[in-house]
């Protein structure tokens, strides 16, 4: 047998017209990790899908464990040792979460009857496994999309696979948890499995992977040895010119008050929050996952009811909202975190999705004005360079970081005094990232307040003027720009017994 | 961004542009055929007459169909069509007695009723979350069983003579026709130009994220089961002018034929995905195949089997063509 477990050759596929990939070729030796980047669109999910056997190539081949591989379907690819855990998750969202771990592999007694007991067990050994503690009979339809994120991980761990594959596993993971994530591989790599692992915040890359491939445009760039490589030379190779990574910054003294929150609370985790938003400023939000953030987000929006306190709009007086078209009316809008189920349209054209929220401004009685719409949505394509066939594609075949760029050009289009972005550069590549940034500042700069989830403590830091911490479903602390540092931010959000009741 | 269009290459991947082509025009190449064919087996379709008479019962369905689609658009559903024509074609009866000055109050009075029960059927799918199956199937029921205990079986009054007129063609010009062509021009142009028909898609597509878009999700889900309740009145008036008299089973099976039109035409079941030009296909291959059976001379079951194996194979086609691989 050869020395690597893994080669693919020559791939090409293309779809309605575009060309996703073009004669790529990587190949992996057991026991390493290989990272795979490229800006949005470039093609890194789709070679992965090819390799889980759920898209056909239209030329090259597949080499695996010394062997050809012909027409393998999606189940003889996981049986023969290859688990992938795709970028947009793929659970089953009304049945548990050990259900879904176990999806097709059930424990089973005599008579195929259902071993719960043992599914449960096995479950909870894997959920403790990757240091989390989670209820694993909770439906995952009731789990954060980060949680959900967990589930993925631990489902691919228990196929006992050879090879895994994760297209941006950490996208919303932050601290103990990402840790835990690495010491997982380095635990699976002793034992010979072999990783790809997909992601756009590089220093994860640097931190795990032997080795680098570069795909741009659906074509290969270059697979390098990681210490044959520094951050700037690998943004270049991924973007094709160099770029400045620098948070952009405003200069102007902090704004009036616009927006208070008063002890709020509602149904989920969210206990009594308190906080206060000035025009022009970048309000941070940090925690672990399930610390509460989207929860929060939801309830300034009036997505989920209050159970106690108030939101307010400074100079709207009794202007309280209870529903988000109340809340957007009031000018606030919300970025959420669940692109597929709570922001995308992924049936409807990606014109479609950029124009939902400003119809009133694109319509004289009632009547698109389909001109002006297309302006818009064209000068949006171009500021965060959002690869589409045509502003008619369907959003679902657009890729995971331009999916995001959609639900982003959305927002950004309306005119709002508070913008809620809960993780606004999920899935987004460095280019991109930096172009939000900027972008973000412009909104400052207008006098629009942002708060701003992330689960990217550079992000946060580098964003934000000042950083709220979450923990378990409070805000802990108030944090200063100055002052911020990343084991600061992690200690105040895994304190234990902080926020408790 | 430039570099998104240079990978653009339209050449490429004739396996996906030909599950595009099915996708999109499917249904027109489908009529197509079976135009083709009828002038072989059947060839007396084309004559003034049968066309006539094949765009007027096209009409009937198509009026509702339009409303059907719409509905599903929303990712519902409307059962209870048939019992809007039983009550509408005893309201016009009724209320008229025969007199042609009350048939503008008669039609009237339908609408309002059939607006109350769209509305019923809106209210019970959004607010109570009952299944649209389940709601609009009780409503027929309902609409039925209400007919029924008011007319205590003997339905009376007379249909007035000035409907006659939708019985009357010049070629294949008729009412109805020009009702039905009438009635998707405006509906084409508000699902296509409107920021109602873009709203209808949105919810259909994703009511989330619609909900948290700022779309008053209900009430739009609500403004269609009207919509559609309205357009069967129509509808029903011009079958009552028809028929001429009061028909306990008038307009019984349209609501399945008008919701097997929307799916051949290409509108998805789950919502957010389909349109109006394909149901005008979709309700012309329901019509002139029902039209070549009967010219044919096939039994009543037959043209069910037929009916049921066009559907089976639109749902199956598009579903193959929607596949990725
Ligand atoms: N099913 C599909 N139908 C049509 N086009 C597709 C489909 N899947 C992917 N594409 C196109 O192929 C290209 C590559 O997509 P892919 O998802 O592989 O990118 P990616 O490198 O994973 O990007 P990201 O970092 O945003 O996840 C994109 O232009 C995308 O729009
Ligand atoms: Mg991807």
């Amino acid at each position: 047998m050869s020395e690597y477990i893994l080669e693919m050759r020559n791939i090409s596929k293309s779809f309605a017209g575009v060309q996703a990939l073009k004669d790529v070729s990587i190949r992996c030796k057991p026991g390493q990790v290989y990272g795979l980047v490229g800006e949005n669109g470039a093609g890194k999910s789709t070679l992965m899908k090819i390799l889980a056997g759920a898209y056909k190539a239209d030329a090259g081949e597949i080499i695996y464990k010394g062997q050809r591989r012909e027409g393998a379907s999606a189940g003889d690819v996981i049986d023969s040792g290859i688990s992938i855990i795709y970028q947009e998750l793929a659970l089953v969202p009304r049945m548990s979460v050990a259900e879904n771990i176990f999806l097709g592999r059930e424990p089973q007694r005599a008579f195929g009857i259902l071993d719960l007991k043992s599914l449960h067990e096995r479950a909870a050994k894997l959920t403790a496994r990757l240091g989390i503690s989670m209820d694993t009979s909770l439906p995952v339809s009731e789990l954060t999309v980060a949680q959900r994120q967990l589930v993925e991980i631990a489902k691919a761990l228990s196929q006992n696979a050879d090879l895994i594959v994760m297209d941006e596993p950490s996208a919303i993971l932050a601290g103990s948890e990402l840790d835990q994530l690495f010491r997982i591989i380095s635990s699976l790599i002793a034992q010979g499995v072999t990783i790809i692992y997909i992601s756009h915040r590089l220093d994860e890359v640097f931190r795990i992977a032997d080795e680098v491939t570069v795909l741009k445009d659906g074509e290969l760039v270059e697979t390098r040895p990681i210490d044959e490589l520094d951050r700037q030379t690998l943004v270049k190779l991924m973007v094709g010119r160099p770029l400045d990574e620098i948070f952009p910054q405003t200069d102007h003294e902090q704004g009036e008050l616009v927006l208070v929150a008063e002890n709020v609370s509602t149904d989920t985790i969210l206990e009594g929050a308190s906080l206060e938003l000035y025009k022009g400023e970048i309000l941070g939000i940090a925690g672990m996952v399930g610390s509460g953030r989207t929860e929060l987000a939801r309830a300034l929006f009036g997505a989920d009811p209050l159970t106690s306190g108030t939101v307010s709009l400074v100079g709207e007086e009794g202007a309280l909202w209870t529903t988000p078209a109340k809340a957007i009316e009031s000018g606030l809008v919300l970025v959420p975190e669940d692109r597929k189920s709570h922001g995308l349209f992924t049936s409807l054209s990606v014109r479609v999705n950029i124009t939902l929220p400003i119809l009133s401004r694109l319509t004289r009685f009632g009547i698109m004005q389909s001109q002006a719409e297309r302006a818009i949505v064209e000068a949006a394509r171009d500021r965060l360079s959002i690869v589409m066939a045509s502003s008619d594609q369907e959003a679902q075949y657009l890729s995971g970081g331009n999916q995001q760029k959609v639900v982003l050009a959305k927002w950004l289009e309306t005119d709002p005094a508070v913008v809620i972005l809960d993780e606004p550069t999920r899935g987004v590549d460095v280019g991109a990232k930096f172009e939000i940034y900027r972008l973000m500042r412009q909104l400052n700069d207008r006098g629009i307040a942002i708060v701003m989830i992330s689960s990217e403590l550079p992000e946060v830091i580098g964003m934000s003027d000042r950083i709220l911490v979450m923990n378990n479903g409070r805000i802990v602390g108030e944090v200063a720009r100055e002052e911020a540092t990343e084991a600061g931010i992690i200690e105040l959000a895994t304190m234990a017994g902080a926020g408790a009741n | 961004m430039s570099l998104a269009k240079t990978r653009i290459n339209p050449a490429l991947d004739a396996n996906w542009r030909l599950r595009a082509f099915i996708a999109n025009y499917g249904v027109y190449i489908a009529l197509l055929v079976l135009l083709l064919a009828a002038a072989v087996l059947t060839p007396k379709l084309y004559a003034v007459n049968t066309i006539a008479v094949v765009m007027r019962q096209a009409s009937q369905l198509g009026i509702v169909a339009i409303g059907q689609t719409m509905i599903l658009l929303v990712a519902g559903l409307d059962l209870s069509i048939g019992g809007i024509f039983i009550m509408t074609s005893i309201v016009v009866a009724e209320v008229t007695n025969g007199r042609d000055e009350m048939v503008i109050p008669a039609i009237l009075i339908s609408l309002a009723l059939g607006a109350l029960i769209g509305a019923g059927n809106g209210v019970l799918v959004t607010k109570r979350r009952v299944p649209p199956f389940v709601a609009t199937l009780g409503m027929l029921v309902l609409v039925k069983g209400a007919t029924q205990a008011y007319t205590r079986g003997v339905p009376g009054g007379f249909v007035p003579e000035v409907l006659d007129i939708v019985n009357q063609s010049w070629f294949v010009l008729s009412i109805p026709l020009l009702l039905w062509l009438g009635l998707n021009a405006l509906f084409i142009f508000v699902l296509r130009g409107t920021a109602y028909g873009r709203k209808v898609y949105a919810v259909g597509s994703n009511s989330e994220a619609a909900h948290l878009s700022g779309i008053p999700v209900d009430a739009i889900r609500i403004s269609v089961y009207i919509l559609g309740s309205c357009l069967a009145v129509v509808s029903g008036v011009v079958l009552t002018g028809y028929v001429g008299y009061v028909d306990r089973f008038i307009g019984t099976g349209l609501e399945l034929d008008s919701i097997a039109a929307a799916i051949v035409g290409g509108t998805a079941f789950v919502g957010g995905r389909g349109g109006l030009l394909g149901t005008i296909a979709g309700v012309l291959i329901i019509q002139i195949l029902s039209t070549m059976a009967i010219l044919m001379g096939l039994d009543i079951e037959v043209q069910f089997i037929i009916k049921g194996l066009v559907i089976l194979g639109a749902v199956t086609l598009y579903s193959v063509a929607s596949t990725e691989e």
